[in-house]
């Protein structure tokens, strides 16, 4: 059995760790290193040249220069403060309400909140292709409040741009993040004893005071994680925004935020170039890392990390 | 609304010491709650039975309101692989079922790999001691917070290489390119899923009691022995929990399967994105996509139906794993 301590721990990781290095490590250093060649239309070969900081300079040209590079700026921007909004404060009172309900009403709502999330993206897309359609839902109902005529895409047309596109992607992936908030500031509230809330309600305490006085300070860190998780989260994410973005829903440079243009310009049907898709990406990677350390910290994550018991 | 006597009911439902689970407020309170979620949930709502009432209706809706006529004829005809009534048969019918099949392989691939990767790492992140053990779990979390977008230029870039390496090196017979790159997709899009699904299981092995693999291993068995044996039973709901998410992630997956699958062998995801893409919607029939929608929804459907509770606990399972 003593001999069993050495190659256990090995045997049981090798997996995991093949794939880590192969599917981590390895894509990592390349994306990294390809920021400083010049390899375009995936010709792989050009990863042995160096261009030095080429690809960084060109990036920095085209975000003083370039007006679509600025559009891409802007949207990231709004997007990212806009959706963090919501996901936060909208998770935060769609939690408050389910807790306040009746059990079986609570569930029904919050699955019902779930469901975006476990929509296939391509599904998800749909629904809102339709509800945001020149002709659908969404305009429709504009039309009904008299504030607009005729069939438009409010996501594509010159008078609404750029906020029609932004209220689009906003909407749609705020459906998509707010139920994380939700179920995690739920789940806090359920383990907050009960007779806090008794004990409060039977001195005459009202709703907003319960809230404000009882629920937030008491998931605070609750909040925290979710907003610096989600700030992440949403830095990152870009499959919901490249299927608006390529079906047209909304508007090319104002439905693009920094991670779908590292995207489009690596993967796009009219540009592939690598190098600088790279050089973009190492920027997304560093502020990745920092956020992702922050949220280390926050988790308090000595404290999730039980001891070994009973290694023979 | 919040009058004495029902304050006072509700206390009075403490029963063996605790306090019974009635809701905090009054039933007028509670209508006016119910009424305000159903208002902001419409949005949902109306999109979702669109999609459901356009797959089975004769005419183009927009909304769920307007007036068609139930017909299966979209149903048809995407299963024909017709997609418009009056197009000629672009797709066969081979080829839809083959869309359905290349779904679900690459869902049932995921499965294995983050079940084969992270249930053995998860059993020696819980019960072996070795060096950077620690280190290990914090770099688990930050992996998963990882920028994707940033790593999938590299994943592709290995993909190139390999790929002249085994094809345009002459070491594979094309033939085996469809199989190669299946292969691929499954285990690169699976890796996403492996830092979470570890944390998730470790947290299955912690909770079982020590005693029991302690009586494995004084009866003489090996550790791989008593994992595979002993542990591995005992935390089914986990891995029934970490195979269902894995299983859905790969179903859902569409950027992965557009970037290294070919046109030619799209599943339900980049079927429904071809349909769509460059705004060349108009020309594919709208209802016909929504029977495809329909059909991709099903599993998700069924998920809902069977896993709410775990579906509620394990949804933010980077917390509380």
């Amino acid at each position: 059995m003593p001999g069993s301590r050495s190659w256990a721990p090995a045997l049981f990781l090798s997996i995991m760790g093949f794939l880590v290095v192969a599917f981590y490590l390895l894509p990592l250093l390349l994306t990294v290193w390809a920021s400083f060649t010049p390899i375009r239309d995936w010709r792989v070969e050009s990863l042995g040249k160096s261009v030095g900081l080429d690809n960084y300079r060109r990036l920095f040209y085209l975000i003083r220069h370039d007006p679509d590079m600025g559009k891409v700026l802007e949207t990231t921007v709004v997007f990212v403060s806009g959706t963090l909004l919501v996901n936060v404060v909208g998770g935060f009172l769609l939690a408050v309400a389910a807790f306040l309900l009746d059990e079986r009403v609570s569930l029904g709502f919050r699955l019902l909140w779930l469901l975006p999330r476990m929509t296939p993206v391509a599904v998800f897309g749909l629904l809102w292709y339709y509800f945001f359609h020149g002709n659908g839902m969404f305009v429709h109902f504009l039309q009904a409040l008299g504030l607009l005529e005729g069939p438009t895409w409010i996501g594509q047309d010159q008078r609404f741009l750029p906020w029609g596109a932004w209220f689009i992607i906003i909407f749609v992936n705020g459906l998509v993040g707010v139920s994380y908030g939700m179920i995690i500031f739920y789940s806090a509230f359920k383990s907050i004893p009960r007779d806090i809330y008794m004990a409060a309600l039977v001195d005459g305490a009202r709703l907003r005071d319960i809230i404000l006085k009882i629920m937030v300070p008491l998931t605070r860190w609750h909040i925290i994680f979710v907003t610096v998780w989600q700030l992440l989260s949403l830095l990152t994410t870009y499959a919901h925004l490249y299927v608006l973005v390529e079906w047209r829903v909304v508007d090319k440079w104002y439905g693009m935020t920094w991670s779908l243009y590292v995207f489009e310009t690596a993967f796009g049907s009219t540009v592939s170039d690598q190098a600088l898709a790279a050089a973009a990406a190492v920027i997304l990677i560093v502020v990745g890392i920092g956020l992702g350390l922050a949220t280390l910290r926050i988790m308090g994550f000595e404290r999730e990390l039980k001891p070994v018991r009973g290694d023979i | 609304m919040r009058g004495a006597l029902s304050l006072a009911s509700r206390l009075l439902g403490r029963r063996g010491g605790r306090l019974e689970e009635a809701p905090l407020t009054g039933r007028g309170f509670q209508a006016i709650l119910v009424l305000a979620l159903l208002a902001a949930s419409l949005p949902i709502i109306l999109s979702y039975t669109l999609l459901v009432e356009l797959s089975f209706s004769s005419t183009l809706i927009m909304s769920p309101f307007q007036k068609t006529q139930f017909t299966l004829e979209n149903w048809r005809l995407f299963l024909e692989g017709k997609l418009a009534p009056t197009a000629a048969r672009i797709y066969s019918p081979a080829y839809i079922r083959s869309m359905i099949v290349n779904t679900l392989i690459v869902a049932a691939g995921v499965t294995v790999v983050v079940i084969a990767a992270s249930a053995p790492a998860a059993y020696a992140l819980s019960r072996l001691r070795f060096r950077f053990r620690a280190a290990t779990l914090r770099f688990l979390i930050l992996l998963h917070a990882f920028p994707g977008v940033a790593l999938i230029i590299g994943v592709y870039a290995v993909y190139v290489y390999l790929y002249k390496r085994l094809f345009v090196g002459g070491l594979l017979p094309k033939e085996y390119l469809l199989l190669y790159s299946f292969a691929y997709v499954i285990v690169a899009r699976a890796s996403l899923e492996v830092p979470m699904s570890t944390w998730i299981l470790k947290g299955f092995f912690d909770r079982v009691p020590w005693e029991v693999e302690w009586a494995a291993l004084v009866d003489g068995a090996s550790r791989l022995r008593t994992f595979w044996q002993v542990m591995l039973p005992l935390i089914k709901p986990g891995l029934a929990a970490v195979a269902i998410f894995a299983f859905m992630a790969g179903w859902e997956e569409l950027i992965y399967v557009v970037v290294f699958l070919p046109r030619e062998a799209p599943t339900l995801a980049s079927f429904i994105h071809y349909q769509l893409s460059g705004g060349s919607l108009e020309a594919s029939y709208l209802p016909v996509v929504a029977a495809a929608a329909t059909v991709y929804l099903i599993p998700t459907i069924l998920f809902f139906v069977f896993t709410q509770k775990l579906l509620l606990e394990a949804a933010h399972g980077g917390l509380k794993a």
